[in-house]
């Protein structure tokens, strides 16, 4: 079997809300292979997104081990965390984050500039990434030109086009309509079985959760359901 | 750092400068009403201030010129101690080589005076006087006092003098009368010369008016033993601000006991007006450029403040934070560009115009003249008008930026990603 794209051991979260400490995740242990489509679901507060978070090097555990692609975030630096998640992963966030100012084009474009890649390639790259996601015609719109529905894909073009290891989509659909989700969970699918990448996707919407491959339930910070622990 | 982290291109951020330009561009124009706001504060706080420096810089060329091109000339040459004491003995020995060889300087003017100290007598009316003896042909090439000589003419003839009007009116003399002068002459001797009054002037500065008299220089020479010895060696050069290159020459020519004193020493109040109102005009402009720059840091709060989830989306993206505060700096030097070229072109437009037509002083005409002011101001476009407001608002607006932007660093991506 190949390597796992994310081994987490024991991973403990706890915040402070108005100095009551909030145990977000109570170590946790989870396991992600190349090709799979994970779903991160459970009630708010669950511990999904901080999961989700920590995977993706945008916070950091208090306690266990993080690897993503082979790589221990134990000891890394913020400076060495921002280049990971540069080279390694891609992000669709809730709220599409699209960065305003910049056309469709730019915005994918954007990543792969700060990735040093050669302004021809990355301009034919983009194109293709968008023109393949149905967004051909709009590549020179801003965000403000675009749906909800238009922007999620820009944001999902932005994430895939410079080919990372692993992407991780946070509530992909909290502001899509069904019609709009269900184009974007098609989009992800294709991705997840054409081109086997990996997503992780934090979730409660059933829709969503339908599309993935594998259903990971979370309940008080803890994992009270996985299908990867369910015989085969 | 893992060996895998430690392969990835660590300085890749610092190829999208392409992008931080032009995205600084985009983001300016985000908010247009608090760009122009900005940059209009910008454009004003520099128009201002080049506009009020060339103002400064005209009245101080005026100053200058207007003094040096009264009486005391642009420089003198005198004896080492004649400053402190101007006394008859402190003298400047063969005073007509030491010319002839300053003549061969090029663009040099030389004006030689004595001066003496007498009672000035009409009739039984007398009153001191400082007697001066100069070149009246010389004199026109290096001061302009000599024009202001309004009633008769000057003096012709050996025995003639030209004086001062209050020094008429107090003695009771008119043009023809005789005026006698009786002093002290060098080694000791009595100095006396009877002399034909055929002209009077008025300086508009009432102590001259009373005190001076001029006639020829040999005159004084001659009735004050003085032989070829002068006081005084009145210079002027084209442009004032090329007498320190003459100094150099001059210097190598003076003999023992003789001094170059350029126009600083001989009118140090000119010098001491002139640093007090630079130092209050660079207050006024500091306080100035402070506010704006205030200005600058209100508008880069607001600009962090409500881009805060727009900078956690780009940390989370991989973003340095070196970078989204170049992308700010980049919009602080942006909005320096536009406020500048404003304020520049105003600023120096107005200032052009002003410098051809020149702004009338009105009813301060006559206070002006005592501190040797013409009748119109000429503001004048220099290198530090044009250059110190510019320069203070670019350091402020990029401080101003990195001052905000300095907590971009403390930023979590995922606080600021929750943030509204």
């Amino acid at each position: 079997m190949s390597q796992p794209v994310v081994v987490c051991k024991g991973v403990t979260k706890t915040y402070q809300k108005e100095a009551v400490p909030v145990h977000a995740l109570r170590g946790v242990d989870f396991v992600v292979h190349p090709g799979e489509f994970v779903s991160l679901s459970g009630p708010s507060g669950s511990g999904k997104s901080t999961l989700l978070n920590i995977i993706g090097g945008l916070d950091r555990p208090d306690s266990g081990s993080v690897v993503v692609d082979e790589v221990d975030y134990g000891g890394l630096s913020e400076s060495a965390l921002a280049e990971l998640r540069l080279h390694k992963l891609g992000f669709v966030f809730q709220a599409y984050n699209l960065i305003p100012v910049l056309s469709a084009l730019e915005n994918v474009e954007f990543i792969m500039q700060l990735q040093g890649v050669p302004a021809a390639e990355r301009q034919g790259r983009a194109e293709d990434v968008l023109t393949k996601l149905g967004l051909g015609e709009m590549i020179h719109r801003r965000p403000g030109e675009m749906s909800g529905g238009q922007q999620q894909r820009v944001a999902v073009a932005r994430a895939i086009a410079s080919d990372p290891v692993l992407l991780l989509a946070d509530e992909p659909s909290a502001n899509l309509d069904s019609r709009t989700t269900e184009e974007l969970l098609e989009l992800l699918k294709r991705l997840n079985q054409d081109n086997g990448m990996t997503i992780i996707t934090a979730t409660h919407d059933p829709m969503v959760m339908s599309y993935a491959t594998r259903q990971v339930k979370l309940r008080d910070g803890a994992i009270e359901h996985d299908d990867a622990a369910l015989p085969a | 750092m893992s060996e895998a982290v430690a392969a990835l291109p660590a300085r890749a951020n610092r190829r999208a400068r392409g992008f931080t330009w032009l995205m600084a561009w985009r983001n300016l124009w985000r908010n247009p009403r608090r760009t122009w706001l900005t940059a209009g504060g910008i454009a004003f706080a520099s128009s201002l201030v080049t506009m009020a420096m060339a103002l400064q810089a005209g009245t101080y060329q005026s100053m200058i010129t207007g003094s040096t091109g009264f009486y005391l000339g642009q420089a003198q040459i005198n004896h080492t101690d004649y400053e402190l004491e101007e006394k008859l003995e402190q003298t400047l020995p063969n005073a007509t080589e030491l010319m002839r060889q300053l003549d061969d300087i090029a663009g040099l003017r030389v004006a030689p005076r004595v001066q003496a100290f007498a009672l000035a007598s009409v009739g039984e009316r007398s009153f001191g006087a400082a007697v001066v003896g100069v070149d009246f042909a010389a004199e026109a090439q290096v001061v302009g006092f000599f024009d202001r000589v309004h009633v008769g003419v000057l003096p012709l003839a050996a025995d003639e003098v030209v004086v001062g009007e209050a020094m008429a009116r107090n003695l009771g003399a008119g043009i023809g009368d005789e005026l006698v002068l009786l002093g002290a002459a060098k080694e000791g001797g009595i100095g006396a010369l009877a002399l034909r009054i055929s002209g009077l002037f008025s300086s508009g500065q009432i102590e001259l008016d009373r005190t001076l008299v001029f006639t020829h220089l040999a005159t004084v020479q001659n009735g004050f033993a003085l032989g070829d010895e002068v006081h005084a060696l009145v210079l002027r050069v084209d442009e004032v601000e090329q007498l320190p290159a003459y100094q150099r020459q001059i210097e190598l020519l003076l003999p023992e006991r003789a001094v170059f004193r350029p126009w600083q020493q001989l009118l140090p109040e000119v010098v001491q007006g002139i640093e007090l109102d630079r130092i209050t005009a660079l207050l006024f402009y500091g306080a100035l450029l402070i506010l704006v720059t205030f200005s600058v840091v209100n508008t880069f709060i607001m600009v962090v403040f409500e881009r805060t989830r727009e900078f956690g989306m780009l940390l989370a993206l991989g973003t340095k934070p070196s970078l989204i505060m170049r992308l700010v700096q980049a919009e602080a030097f942006i909005m320096w560009i536009l406020g500048v070229s404003i304020g520049l072109l105003l600023s120096n437009v107005a200032v052009a115009w002003a410098a051809a037509v020149g702004i009338p002083l009105g009813g301060i005409e006559e206070t002006m003249q005592q501190y040797y002011m013409p009748s119109r101001l000429y503001p004048a476009i220099t290198f530090a008008s044009i250059s110190l407001a510019p320069v203070a608002l670019l350091l402020g607006t990029q401080l101003a930026a990195l001052l905000v932007t300095l907590r971009i660093h403390r930023l979590q991506p995922v606080t600021a990603l929750r943030a509204e």
